[in-house]
């Protein structure tokens, strides 16, 4: 009789509460389907409801970022990234830092071009931060690497002495050569 | 493939066992084809004496080491064997160089520091050379979009993965439930009397004269499942109104009935073989009216 009534018991708890589950996986579903919509939009390069984007995952002020940098706002887009910094995984991380590279790459070309060197100089030196910054959390983030290497050429790194004779156990940071504001056109 | 890049067999060269540290070892990976931003592991393994042991604030440290390097991560392992010290230091450095054309670096060597009775012993780890390559050329191209650069990062559309497993899996416990209470209310009779003469005939199949006490009980609880109560001799006919298809074969189940009451309460009744076979087809007679096919 007991064993009856525990069998009954147990039955009706796993129906209700897989019931449960299922609601709230449903509730779960719908709430993606809707963050996965706004992502798709702002990729699409068209604008959302800002309560929405600020509500919802890191992915979708990263998605919100990307919109704001693609119509030039870049203020607004590396506020944007500075909130998700330390969210998500070292992957997600990693995105976040070179897309905040990129934006300080971008302002520093801009800046070259209207030859305000004064002012590109120090965007170039944060842009290589945030991309060894998004290597160390992935060495294997071959666009961080391409776009460091770029930011490199436009402001190289060049210690005083040849590295050949160089003091290897000198552990201090070189002192740096003046830097080379743009980008060496190529050999003849 | 990590080569072997050094090995000092302190011990073989001085001719002495007295030498605190007999060997070092150095594990490198490949000295070439490296690009800006890559990682390369680097294994030094020293043994000792037993009373030798290694400072441990001499393990270089975490962080950047010059301007291009970066020691990401610093594992050190140590363990007896043989009756000697065996520590395996891992090292993780970071390369940050961008070269214009391949180049030789060097990843610089570091000093140990070993204690022996309170006696302090350095033992220098030796530099390491490798190639860098550019990972572009010198120049630097516009597309025609007027692009320089990789393009920024995408995100990743969110997973749905996790709350369908979720619904599912719920859904399948939510049914499994829910039929198991209907059942038990009584809220699906059909699909749990439908085939209960199937099963009857697949059980006498394996049974012989010798397992009769075992055949009728199985007839017997094929009829009672069908009635959802004890079905005895005396109540057929109720039984033949509620399941009229059954009537046609009444001569069998008479029969059945009779033979039940000899075999269970008389002394000395025998089975044999025919009767077996008289049960099985009584039970392949219902199972043709309870599927309908008669």
């Amino acid at each position: 009789m007991i064993l009856r009534t525990l069998r009954h018991i147990s039955l009706w708890g796993a129906l209700c509460l897989s019931l449960m589950v299922v609601a709230h996986q449903t509730i779960s579903l719908l709430s993606l389907h809707t963050e996965n919509q706004l992502i798709s939009t702002l990729l699409a390069g068209k604008a959302v409801d800002v309560n929405a984007v600020y509500e919802g995952k890191p992915e979708l002020r990263l998605a919100r970022a990307y919109f704001l940098k693609q119509h030039k706002r870049y203020d607004e887009a590396l506020t944007a990234l500075g909130q998700i910094m330390e969210k998500g995984d070292k992957s997600f991380q990693a995105k976040v830092r070179y897309n905040l590279g990129n934006i300080y790459l971008e302002q520093a070309m801009l800046d070259v071009e209207a030859m305000r060197m004064n002012t590109a100089m120090p965007l170039v030196g944060l842009a290589k931060q945030a991309y060894r910054q998004a290597l160390t959390l992935d060495s294997g983030f071959w666009d961080a690497k391409y776009n460091l290497e770029v930011a490199m050429r436009l402001l190289p790194e060049m210690d005083r002495l040849n590295l050949e004779e160089e003091d290897a156990s000198n552990t201090q940071k070189s002192q740096l050569w003046t830097t080379v504001p743009g980008f060496p056109r190529g050999l003849p | 493939m990590r080569v072997l890049l050094l090995v000092l067999l302190l011990t073989g060269c001085s001719g002495s066992n007295t030498d605190p540290v007999s060997t070092l070892k150095l594990e490198t990976p490949r000295p070439f084809g490296y690009l800006i931003g890559d990682e390369i592991p680097f294994k030094v393994m020293i043994e000792t004496d037993v009373g030798v042991t290694l400072q441990a604030a001499s393990i270089p440290a975490t962080g950047q080491v010059n301007r291009w390097l970066n020691l990401n991560q610093v594992q050190l392992q140590q363990r007896e064997l043989h009756g000697r010290w065996h520590y395996e230091l891992e090292l993780r450095y970071q390369v940050f160089y961008a070269p214009l054309e391949v180049k030789l670096l060097t990843i610089p060597n570091f000093t140990l520091q070993l204690l022996q009775n309170g006696k302090e012993i350095s033992q220098i780890v030796p530099a390491w050379a490798f190639n860098i390559s550019p990972l572009r050329e010198l120049s630097i191209r516009k597309t025609a979009n007027g692009e320089y650069k990789r393009p920024d990062a995408l995100p990743l559309l969110l997973s749905t993965t996790t709350p369908w497993t979720g619904v599912v899996i719920a859904l399948c416990v939510a049914v499994v439930s829910g039929f198991y209470l209907a059942a038990l209310y009584g809220l699906l009779p059909r699909i749990f009397k439908r085939h209960v003469f199937r099963r009857a005939s697949q059980q006498l199949a394996k049974l012989s004269k010798a397992d009769m006490d075992q055949a009728l009980s199985c007839v017997h609880h094929a009829f009672n499942t069908l009635n959802q109560r004890p079905l005895f001799h005396t109540q057929v006919h109720d039984f033949y109104r509620r399941h009229p298809n059954y009537k046609q074969m009444h001569e069998q189940v008479d029969w059945f009935f009779n033979y039940s009451n000899r075999y269970f309460f008389s002394n000395g009744m025998i089975a044999v073989a025919l009767d077996v076979d008289k049960l099985k087809q009584l039970c392949e007679q219902a199972q043709k009216i309870e599927r309908g096919s008669q």
